[in-house]
């Protein structure tokens, strides 16, 4: 049995000597794959955001984008790093013709560990965990900054649908989300039963809609556009169709529209309409 | 002793007949009738005196569940000793044979077996099965989610089945490889004759078989509408369905706290001599690491889940917030297990996958130490990281900032893992058997699944994608195509060990790429969904998503394909297979230095270690982890004995 | 067992009988639990009966009806159909079966009857009738656009999936009979109302008024696909 488990070491050793030029070295070929793959990961960072994120209409979803876009640059040399020597290893020091046999290929170098490497990682994945971190409070600071002249809105989620009241206009209740451009808005989110996820998809936010509790969320606009509300917690059968469609419209058309539905939406017309037809 | 004699004599001691006592009859059938006997008589019992209560139908389906859980195993004969000794009676060593499964050849599978290596075999085809109910269950999913507004199941059947699949998967990942490979291996790996506390190994096993049932009764009670993460008042609300599913992860949740204990107890107390913490193989240090951080989270998941039934079968309110408690006091419980649970499923498998690496790279495991330090700060800080699935829930605003530091902390000790993998590879002699092709798999899932975690840990961007299908992709790339993944290689790479067979690596192969493109095909398409904003666990989308869902569900169809050719190479290769040497891949730890199949008692003469089992290319003194005069068992001769069917 | 390393001399039948059997039975065992899932929803689908064409704001539609009613509980039958074979005859139910299907942009009038009790809405915002002609509906003979939010019954209320006519929406509430909690004494509420039905697609309904069982009454019927929701198919 220890016969089976004589060291048979790889020979010759395949590093080519120190004096080789760089790139015709692992390092040097690793080298080449990682800022080949970090580019490509750059780029995906860049891409991805922009043509797969949906056209957001607040400060808040702006940020979202911004966000993707940092760490996916900041992740892309890590994995690019990761990804080259795994695959590298995978090219350049495969054993061929060891595929099916049975017999494993000479034992590779005894290398136990390298404490400069560890710490190296230690200190880059570090000092990366810091960007992030800085980044996210940053951005978490302005979210949460309070802002003169903001507009309130109540929020509520029932199963399943939301409803919206605007309090500082006679509380006026509607299905559909109306918000002016260039504000503030404070959303008061609340449940009448289960709780919900209020999620203007387009804004960038989200909160849960909680029976019995009020929780609010921010989010400033900044663009004209058609949004949509969904519910992003399972609520129950008909999760699925609790959703809403909101716009941001200038605030002279957000004027507009308050005034029109805060009357009765009912006419003598449109009785008579119901009478003659049953 | 003589050496050739050995595996025999003990698998054909002639036991009186009267070994074993009662246990003589009992085995899986008695089992199944306690079971439903007495889920029977609770059921009768419930029904008479409770059902015109308010909370009837949810105290019945309670009653009857726990009826069959315990009724299950009294007929399988779990208690006959703990019985025995309150009657001032002991079992003799012959009962303590007879419970090993001496004698009963392929019958012990069937019944409460303390052998280490019959309960990590039962584990496994549990495992098996319930990863088969979960995948169908997902393409049921996948299915209803080809068109937008399918009728394929309907809102109700959809939810139900999602809840299910969630926790069908969670409970199937957190015992896969603990279960399978904690018992059968780790007592192997450490030198030990069998685990610590082999009758509560046995239980920990019926245990999990007696959770199962339930789990899936919930789709005749009316199914489960609140997901696995059973979010109340949700919950509280659902149908009885919902009280079958808390007695399921009870039940669940005693097996792996028993469970985890015999794992770090064995591997604490049981180590042969020579084999000190520093020479552990690095499979058991993660074993234990997991199964000590799963008996610090499924404490809270079984609180919690008796809050939650108290609240559904006797009115009190502790998760009913119109009535005086909190929806978030049962979210904060249940992210208290299930943060740091992500971490007793991931870190076994990983670590596993760390022995396959260092076998097929020939390498010595790359910074070991380091790694074992970078395993114990994740748990460390999983503890700590909870609340990041709550940033948008609206609890404590204020903590946000806080375990945002948390959360990417933990980045810091999971790089040190990839650090380990490039490391092992480095300059290694890759041997591209079938275990290798996996463990590249989950290098690169797993890169993957990192770099989507870390938006979701930076709450302006967790505020868009919370709740929407970037998580569900997220965690599947983390949880499937890493710990999955990772348990699959190790399951290439122990199979020979435990089924004395060689796995057929040309369909394996096929199974593989197969697996391979089938995740990267489904999960894209999931993340593609949550970037264009569309919400989880919804059975009608907007048909703005219709191509990305198109994308998921070919992806998942090919996925499960391949899962089931890995099936039919496992199943081939069980039964027909090419009978495996004792140590097929020429490692070095101690599972491999036994004879195949292994004998009761796995040592014939108990083992001393003199190095790590990572010697590769290192000179002689360091090389064979057992000494290699004091082996009986050539490695050659195992060939005559092996195939034996188990 | 005293087969020897080498190529598979065995036919490999057994291996792939094991595995055909072993996804089979999984298949099989998740299908009954599929059929037992798709709980008893009424069977069939009431397809909107044509009364001619009608002129609504200058356009002329085609005119077509609905019937259907709302019971205190499901163990009655229509026309000699039961409301829900099977179900759980205890809980309040629409009836006779919860999928109507209308043409698009159609003058839509329904006439319902409301058998059952009720109370207090959760929020009184369904106590306005939204989404019909006029924002009316004739109750008991009386137009009326908005009833008393702690007496209704149930409420009918549609919505589509997703992606489809943001602009379609009816609520129309249903006031309570008097009486106790779910008690069939017959009495019922003539609620009579029109709609112009959304361009194609699935359109769901629901009641809003908490009928069903647990804190929020929303447990129960109101959860379960049939009783007090379901579907209302634009074609
Ligand atoms: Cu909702
Ligand atoms: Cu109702």
């Amino acid at each position: 049995m220890s016969s089976d488990l004589a060291v048979k070491t790889r020979e010759p050793d395949p590093l080519p000597p120190e004096k080789a030029p760089f790139f015709s070295r692992p390092s040097g070929k690793i080298f080449l794959i990682w800022l080949a793959m970090t580019v490509v990961g750059v780029l995906i960072g860049f891409y991805a955001p922009h043509h797969l994120l949906p056209t957001m209409l607040s400060v808040e979803g702006r940020a979202v984008w911004a966000t993707v876009v940092l760490l996916t640059v900041l992740a892309a040399p890590v994995a690019a790093f990761v990804y080259g020597v795994g695959f590298y290893s995978l090219v350049a020091w495969r054993q061929r013709g060891y595929g099916q046999s049975d017999e494993p290929p000479p034992d590779g170098p005894p290398l136990r560990g390298n404490s400069g490497l560890t710490i190296l990682w230690l200190v880059v994945s570090g000092v990366l965990v810091v960007v992030m971190l800085v980044w996210g409070l940053a951005e978490l600071a302005s979210e949460n900054a309070t802002h003169p002249n903001s507009l309130q809105v109540d929020v509520t989620g029932q199963q399943w649908l939301w409803t919206f009241s605007y309090p500082g206009a006679g509380n006026l209740e509607t299905r559909s989300l109306v918000l002016p451009d260039n504000r503030t808005i404070v959303f008061h989110v609340t449940s009448e039963d289960v709780t919900h996820g209020f999620w203007p998809v387009e804004l960038g936010v989200q909160v849960d809609a909680n029976p019995n509790v009020v929780t609010t969320i921010q989010a400033t606009t900044n663009k004209l556009g058609a949004f949509t509300v969904r519910c992003s917690q399972l609520c129950g059968l008909y999760h699925s169709f609790m959703y809403a469609s909101g716009a941001v419209v200038t605030p002279q058309a957000f004027a507009v529209w308050l005034h029109a539905h805060g009357a009765s939406a009912l006419t003598a017309s449109d009785v008579a309409r119901v009478s003659s037809s049953s | 002793m003589t050496t050739a004699a050995a595996p025999a004599l003990l698998e054909d001691t002639q036991l009186s007949s009267r070994a074993g006592g009662l246990y003589r009859h009992q085995n899986i059938v008695t089992g199944l009738i306690g079971g439903i006997g007495l889920g029977a008589i609770g059921w009768a019992l419930s029904h008479q005196f409770l059902q015109g209560s308010n909370w009837g139908t949810d105290m019945v389906v309670t009653v009857t569940m726990a009826g069959w859980v315990i009724g299950l195993l009294l007929g399988i004969g779990a208690f006959n000793a703990p019985v025995l000794w309150m009657l001032g009676h002991d079992q003799t060593h012959e009962d303590e044979l007879y419970l090993a499964g001496v004698g009963q050849g392929p019958r012990r599978y069937w019944k409460f077996c303390t052998d280490h290596k019959v309960v990590g075999v039962q584990y496994l085809i549990a495992v098996f099965t319930i990863f088969g109910v979960g995948g169908t269950l997902a393409m049921m999913i996948r299915t209803q989610l080809v068109s937008a507004h399918s009728s394929f199941l309907g809102a109700n059947a959809y939810n139900a089945i999602v809840s299910v699949h969630g926790m069908a998967m969670i409970v199937a990942t957190i015992i896969m490889v603990t279960g399978p490979f904690g018992n059968f291996i780790v007592p192997i790996m450490v030198g030990a004759k069998d685990m610590a506390f082999p009758r509560l190994n046995a239980l920990s096993f019926w245990l999990l078989f007696a959770a199962v049932p339930p789990l899936l009764a919930t789709f005749v009670l009316g199914g489960v509408d609140a997901g696995w993460t059973t979010y109340a008042p949700l919950s509280v609300q659902a149908p009885p369905a919902m009280d079958a599913f808390a007695i399921t992860i009870l039940t669940f949740a005693v097996s792996v706290t028993l469970s985890g204990i015999n794992i770090i107890v064995t591997v604490l107390t049981m180590r042969a001599e020579g084999m000190t913490l520093n020479r552990l193989p690095i499979f058991t240090w993660g074993a234990v690491i997991g199964s000590a951080l799963g008996l610090y989270a499924m404490p809270a998941f079984m609180v919690g889940m008796v809050m939650m039934i108290t609240d559904r079968v006797s009115g009190t309110s502790f998760f009913v917030a119109a009535v005086g408690g909190s929806g978030w006091l049962w979210e904060n419980i249940f992210w208290i297990m299930g943060h740091p649970e992500v971490y007793v499923i991931l870190i076994p498998p990983v670590a596993a996958m760390l022995e396959v690496v260092s076998t097929f790279a020939r390498k010595p495991i790359f910074a070991y130490k380091v790694t074992v330090g970078a395993f114990i700060a994740i748990i460390a800080l999983s503890i700590m990281v909870w609340a990041h699935h709550m940033f948008t829930t609206g609890w404590a605003p204020d903590l946000n900032g806080p375990f945002m530091l948390t959360t990417e902390l933990i980045s810091i000790p999971t790089g040190i893992i990839f650090l380990c993998v490039i490391g092992t590879l480095w300059r290694g002699s890759i041997w591209t058997r079938l275990p290798m092709y996996w463990a590249y798999l989950f290098l690169w899932n797993f890169i993957i699944g990192g770099v989507t975690g870390i938006y979701l840990s930076d709450v302006p961007a967790d505020n868009y994608f919370h709740g929407d299908m970037f998580v569900t992709a997220h965690f599947h790339y983390t949880l499937l195509g890493g710990a999955m993944i990772a348990a699959v290689a190790a399951f290439c790479y122990w199979f020979p060990k435990v089924s004395g067979r060689m796995l057929n690596e040309r369909i394996g192969k096929v199974a593989f790429w197969m697996v391979a493109i089938g995740i990267q095909i489904t999960y894209f398409g999931m993340f593609w969904e949550g970037f264009e904003g569309m919400p989880r666990r919804v059975a009608y989308y907007d048909p703005i998503f219709l191509h990305a869902n198109q994308m998921a569900t070919v992806g998942a169809y090919l996925l499960m394909a391949g899962f089931v050719v890995l099936l039919y190479a496992i199943i081939h290769s069980w039964v027909h297979g090419r009978p495996a040497p004792a140590n097929p891949w020429h490692a070095k730890s101690l599972e491999w230095m036994v004879p195949t199949p292994v004998p009761l008692e796995n040592f014939l003469v108990e083992p001393v270690v003199t190095a790590d089992p990572y010697g590769y290319g290192e000179p002689e003194p360091a090389a064979p982890a057992a000494e290699p005069e004091r082996e009986p068992v050539p490695v050659g001769s195992a060939e005559t004995t092996a195939g034996e069917p188990v | 067992m005293s087969e020897k390393p080498g190529r598979e001399r065995k036919p490999k039948a057994l291996g792939i009988i094991l595995t055909f059997v072993a996804v089979a039975i999984g298949v099989a065992v998740v299908a009954i639990l599929f059929h037992a899932q798709t709980y008893t929803s009424p069977v069939g689908t009431q397809v909107a009966k044509s009364v001619g064409t009608v002129t609504v704001n200058g356009q002329t539609l085609q005119h077509v009806t609905l019937a259907f009613n709302t019971y205190p509980d499901a163990s009655g039958s229509v026309d000699g159909q039961a409301i829900h074979p099977g179900g759980n005859p205890s809980w309040p139910s629409y009836g006779p079966t919860n999928q109507f299907q209308v043409p698009a942009h159609a003058l839509v009038t329904v006439t319902m009857r409301q058998y059952d009790s009720g109370g207090s809405l959760n929020n009184p915002w369904f106590a306005t009738v939204r989404g019909t002609v006029g924002s009316v509906a004739r109750i008991n003979g009386r137009l009326v656009h908005a009833v008393n939010p702690n007496n209704v019954g149930h409420t009918f209320t549609v919505r589509g999936a997703p992606g489809t006519d943001p602009g379609f929406f009816v609520n129309v509430p249903l006031p309570a009979v008097p009486g106790n909690n779910q008690s069939d004494n017959g009495q019922y509420e003539t609620v009579i109302f029109s709609f112009v039905s959304g361009s194609q697609g699935v359109y769901g309904w629901n009641c809003e008024y908490p009928c069903g069982t647990s804190v929020a009454g929303f447990g129960g019927p109101m959860s379960a696909f049939g009783y007090m929701s379901g579907f209302l198919h634009v074609v």
